[in-house]
């Protein structure tokens, strides 16, 4: 990380800090405190929007590990949030288990199904890999229909709210709490997993598996550790979000849901956790706009009307997409990298 | 640094600490407990005859109400909910410009109070639909509707929390497990396929047959599709006399023909073969199975009986007698039953507001008939509160669960809700393609079939 003028690392400790200079720490302070603020001055809805893009940033957070830095590209994610969710909707309605029991269950049982699904990992990768883990998110879901008397089948299953104490967690507030505490909890555990021997294992098999193999990276058990630890955030994320709905039905994790994913890691940044916030925060905000506007645009033009809004949000968020991919591959991030050393260097920034 | 990072972690815990609190000292409580609910409608009373919002000396104040919801437009269910949301807006517009509810009701809406309908599109996606509802209630509305399975499965325990009252193209048994605030109007979809399937009994009895006939679900592989296969209904089928064959799945929308499943069918002599499926699914099913010889005309007898999504006013005029001997159960009427009540209004708004380009989608009829359903609900609960001060609680239990009996001319049975009937229509049509055309076939009781807490 590129630091301000003057300023000089005196240990190794130092020089691998996240937050590195006091002007790093006030800026975390100050999106903290504006941030846990926000139910004090925000309406239910931009709470809502917060606690699904938080839920969404813990699930890409798992998805930039496997795909981002292993280079393991996976479309199962939405069934890996499938599983945690009905983990956690299980053993809490059923089993009458604490939600804070049910939620590491939840990301361990998905973890667990991410490494017999990352198996094939082993003998195929890209376009074939792909595939297998679309196939994984069909299996799951069909799995989960099948057992009918445990997860409720089609007609899905009722979920109680987490509970502290007696507190229980139902107001938009409490959640939206809930959801940040463990996004900021994720992103940091996120930030530190690339920055281990096993991180960078990832990255070694990324950019060329064979070279990372001659110098002693075991594939078997990184992929296997990459798929294990991308799925834990999914089903962490997954059992969040049913806990949210109260209900759990296979149909809160359609399948698009894992291709949006990616299509945040490609807007935010591959390979960056700010990325994958910038890529999250990006893609929801697009969305809620193409909400609001769709309804704007059948006014301006009656007599196409609902037309005017159908498949609005599918179109600009497959735009966006492809954009990107031309004109800013590296995301988001990249943007705001270049951002703030031009500010750095002002005015010398030539 | 390190007493800097010190003097961080103390004033960051100092805030989060103070944070959580100051909202739990803020926050309004804005839920009514469900037993509070019961008790205030069992003691409410509400004349079901036209009379003027509390008396008041001033003029009245000019009101905006909104109805609406979300609406699904992108989807396996864009076209039919593109229809919806015509009659939606068409049916508003009729109740502002002549402030009675329908035609042949005599019950005036209140003169000050403007319906204006609010809708988003959430794509079928539950993700969205949370926002979109959030983003709608705090804008004041005080009903609610969902599209599909989908968006009600994630949205129906947030509405029954938030005690808002909704209604819904939706029909699955998990509205009634237990009854929550959605409101239907056409039955669940099994109780559309226990009529069908009471209806094949019959005329198997008539045509002189002795042996059991052989049933099998035949539906789209989707929430909505899946939720005709409940142990009540094929102990339903079985009690009643059929031999129950067992099940296949079709997508949604098939992207190929589903040979596979068809001659799974004939393989297993099924009889009668019914489920949830939508147009775009029926037709090339259908198309399929008369390839294959299998149909009431073909070689191999077989019967299909769908349920109202699957609805023949659009399946017919696209297949013809292609189409011919298949049923489909509580549907609307078509629209060329002009001496209908419900059908001359839809003339009526046709001729009105789409005279260049008539909405010919049955499910206009189903955003009628919606619309009715949510501004009887409003009326209904401007009686006992002054239209400005509504509350979505107000609307529920003074509206809502008061509709007793509502006419919506014929387009639907008379329908009633209350706090433990969500499913309004008692009874359904049941209607074949003979000829390429529509031809009703009867009413039916509805059954009841999946037994709910």
């Amino acid at each position: 990380m590129s630091l301000p003028s003057g300023v000089f690392q005196q240990s190794y400790g130092q020089d691998m800090a996240i937050f590195r200079t006091r002007t790093h720490w006030i800026l975390l302070l100050a999106f903290l405190v504006l941030l846990f603020a926000m139910p004090v001055y925000s309406s239910d809805r931009i709470l809502t929007i917060l606690t699904i893009m938080g839920i969404s940033i813990i699930s890409v957070l798992g998805l930039n590990i496997l795909t981002g830095y292993c280079g393991q590209i996976s479309l199962g994610h939405a069934g890996f949030m499938a599983v945690g969710g009905y983990v956690s909707a299980v053993l809490t309605a059923k089993l009458g288990l604490s939600f804070w029991v049910a939620l590491p269950c939840a990301g361990l049982g998905a973890g667990l199904v991410g490494i017999i699904f990352g198996l094939p990992s082993l003998k195929i990768k890209g376009f074939y890999l792909i595939m297998a883990t679309v196939a994984a998110h069909f299996i799951i879901i069909w799995v989960i229909l099948q057992f009918q008397g445990i997860t409720g089948g089609a007609d899905g299953l009722s979920v109680p709210r987490p509970v502290i104490g007696s507190l229980v967690i139902k107001s938009k507030a409490s959640y939206f709490y809930l959801v940040m505490i463990i996004t900021c909890l994720a992103v940091y555990l996120a930030k530190n997993i690339v920055r281990t021997r096993a991180g960078r294992a990832f990255v070694a098999i990324r950019d060329n598996d064979l070279a990372a193999e001659v110098m002693g990276v075991n594939l078997w058990v990184y992929k296997l550790t990459a798929f294990f630890i991308g799925c834990v955030f999914a089903g962490v994320s997954g059992a969040l979000l049913v806990h949210y709905y109260a209900f759990a039905s296979t149909d809160t994790f359609p399948f698009m849901n894992s291709v949006w994913y990616l299509g945040m890691l490609i807007v935010g940044g591959m390979g960056s956790t700010a990325g994958v916030i910038f890529g999250t925060v990006f893609l929801k905000l697009l969305d809620e706009a193409v909400t609001v506007f769709g309804p704007m645009l059948a006014a301006i033009f009656p007599a196409i009307a609902a037309q005017a809004a159908a498949s609005l949000g599918l179109i600009m968020r497959g735009l966006v997409i492809i954009l990107f991919l031309i004109f800013e591959p590296r995301g988001l991030v990249h943007r705001w990298e270049l951002i703030k050393s031009y500010y750095r260097r002002w005015p010398f920034s030539y | 640094m390190t007493k800097f990072r010190l003097f961080f972690a103390v004033s960051l815990v100092v805030m989060l600490a103070v944070l959580l609190v100051l909202p739990a000292c803020t926050t309004k409580e804005t839920t009514v407990t469900a037993t509070a609910t019961a008790t205030k409608t069992a003691t409410a009373t509400v004349t079901t005859t036209a009379s003027p919002p509390p008396a008041t000396t001033a003029a009245p104040k000019e009101v905006t109400l909104y109805i609406g919801g979300t609406f699904s437009l992108t989807g396996a269910y864009a076209e039919d909910t593109a229809a919806v949301l015509a009659g939606f807006q068409d049916y508003a517009k009729y109740v502002n410009e002549n402030k009675k509810m329908a035609p042949w009701r005599t019950e005036a809406f209140p003169a000050n109070v403007k319906l204006e309908v609010l809708w988003r599109d959430d794509e079928l996606n539950p993700q969205k639909a949370l926002s979109i509802y959030e983003e709608l209630k705090g804008k004041g509305m005080l009903v609610y509707r969902i599209s599909a399975s989908q968006t009600a499965m994630a949205l129906m325990n947030l509405l029954n929390e938030d005690r808002i009252g909704a209604t819904s193209m939706a029909a699955g048994p998990y509205l009634l497990s237990p009854p929550k605030t959605i409101f239907t109007n056409y039955p669940l979809y099994t109780d559309e396929m226990g009529a069908i399937a009471n209806w094949f009994l019959d005329n198997w009895k008539k045509a002189g047959n002795t042996a059991k006939p052989r049933v099998a679900y035949l539906t789209a592989d989707s929430a909505s599709g899946r939720s005709i296969d409940i142990p009540e209904m094929e102990a339903y089928l079985t009690k009643i006399g059929y031999e129950f064959a067992g099940k296949q799945f079709v997508p949604m929308v098939p992207t190929a023909p589903p040979t596979t499943q068809l001659s799974w069918l004939k393989d297993n002599k099924v009889n009668l073969a019914m489920g949830f499926m939508i147009n775009p699914g029926s037709q090339p099913t259908i198309k399929e199975a008369v390839r294959l010889g299998m149909g009431t005309n073909q070689a191999y007898k077989i019967t299909f009986g769908f349920a109202a999504p699957s609805h023949l006013a659009v399946f017919a005029p696209a297949m013809g007698t292609l189409g011919d001997g298949v049923v489909v159960a509580g549907s609307y009427p078509p629209m060329d039953h002009k001496n209908l009540a419900g059908i001359k209004l839809y003339d009526q708004l046709q001729a009105k507001y789409h005279a260049d380009k008539p909405v010919t989608h049955i499910m206009y009829l189903a955003g009628l008939v919606e619309g009715m359903i949510q501004t009887e609900a409003l009326r209904l609960a401007m009686l006992k509160v002054a239209p400005d001060k509504l509350k979505p609680v107000d609307v529920l239990e003074y509206g809502f669960y008061q509709i007793k009996n509502l006419s919506t001319g014929d387009l639907t049975p008379p329908l009633s809700f209350g706090p433990s009937d969500v499913e309004g229509a008692k009874e359904m049509r049941i209607d074949q393609v003979q000829n390429g055309k529509v031809v009703l076939l009867g009413n039916y009781k509805i059954l009841g079939i999946y037994k709910h807490e």
